[in-house]
């Protein structure tokens, strides 16, 4: 695969997480208890930036890790196998996505387990610090692994078989655009939006977002399956 | 403020407990700064909607907190839609 094309698909499997809202609602919780416990913009402003920081950075180390693995275990030559199982992967956590990505009910509930939904609101309640915020922007990728396994493997897979400056690039990439939607409300609660009409956009355009990450993960799946499975074996033929 | 008032908490796991103006007073708050209203609107939206609330119940000894949040949004969307909504929402958004 050229560079270009394995940028391209770095940016989509970026595109496909950063569509997953854990940390958007985490990140809407901590705005909302920071403005209604009466703290000023500044602190606002630092403990968001914490969040979001703290969210880039365990995105960062999650798929430096997971490319570490692989290369360690696979060295430059990824076996067909693993991108088969990385391509069946993503198709399953994509029909998963749309079944039951949102509970059916109102709001923005997510389909993960209710305790670690308990554990993220109880610490972002009792949030005073940008260190602690910093922590709960780490914990909140790690509480959406279930989602986020998909894109970020099939990036690390691609991510491998880079040169070394290509690779940092790449990283860099997946890192900015997995962090967009973060960014993107971050400026709208930082410039004075109310988090009601941010809260109300999310909550009329969910299935939207489920939908688009789904077929996002296809399309990916889709792609990387006929580019290196379909590809490699009519190159042989 | 308590009111002799039980309040049975969400899913009735945790022990029951009076109700405290206070509290509620203080939600309604957080929740109407969240949407940027004026400090001084959302005291008094506040204090309306707890008014309200307590007026609804004198004839109850035991409602569940669901109860009393509904009837508080109810109230709230009145005077606050916006802050109505996002303090509906604020149980449901992760």
């Amino acid at each position: 695969m050229d560079i270009p094309s394995s940028l391209a698909i770095i940016a989509l499997a970026a595109l496909i997480h950063t569509s997953f809202q854990l940390s958007v609602s985490v990140l809407m919780l901590l705005g909302g208890y920071t403005i209604g416990a009466k703290q000023s913009q500044a602190r606002l402003l630092r403990l968001t930036t914490s969040f979001v920081i703290g969210a880039g950075i365990m995105t960062l180390l999650l798929l430096s890790f997971v490319s570490l693995v692989f290369l360690d275990a696979f060295g430059y030559d990824t076996p067909q196998i693993l991108w088969a199982i990385c391509c069946g992967l993503s198709v399953g956590v994509a029909v998963s996505i749309w079944l039951f990505y949102y509970r059916h009910e109102k709001g923005t509930t997510l389909w993960i387990p209710r305790g670690i939904a308990s554990y993220l609101t109880e610490r972002t309640k009792s949030t005073k610090l940008s260190a602690e915020a910093f922590g709960l922007g780490l914990s909140s990728v790690i509480g959406e692994i279930l989602f986020i396994i998909a894109p970020l493997t099939m990036s690390a897979l691609v991510l491998i078989q880079l040169p070394l400056f290509w690779q940092l690039v790449g990283i860099g990439i997946y890192t900015v655009i997995s962090l967009l939607s973060l960014i993107i409300v971050w400026v709208l609660i930082g410039s004075g939006h109310t988090l009601g009409r941010i809260q109300k956009w999310r909550e009329t355009n969910k299935y939207f977002l489920q939908f688009a990450a789904g077929a996002g993960l296809i399309a990916l799946a889709f792609f990387v399956y006929v580019s290196e499975i379909l590809g490699s074996a009519a190159g042989v033929i | 403020m308590s009111l002799a008032v039980d309040i049975i908490k969400r899913g009735g796991k945790r022990q029951t407990e009076r109700f405290m103006r206070e509290k509620l007073h203080a939600s309604i708050v957080a929740a109407c700064l969240s949407v940027r209203a004026p400090e001084g609107q959302a005291e008094a939206t506040a204090h309306m909607v707890c008014d309200a609330v307590i007026a609804w119940l004198q004839q109850r000894p035991e409602v569940t907190s669901h109860d009393i949040r509904m009837v508080a949004i109810r109230r709230l969307k009145s005077y606050h839609p916006e802050a109505a909504y996002l303090y509906e929402q604020h149980l449901i958004t992760i």
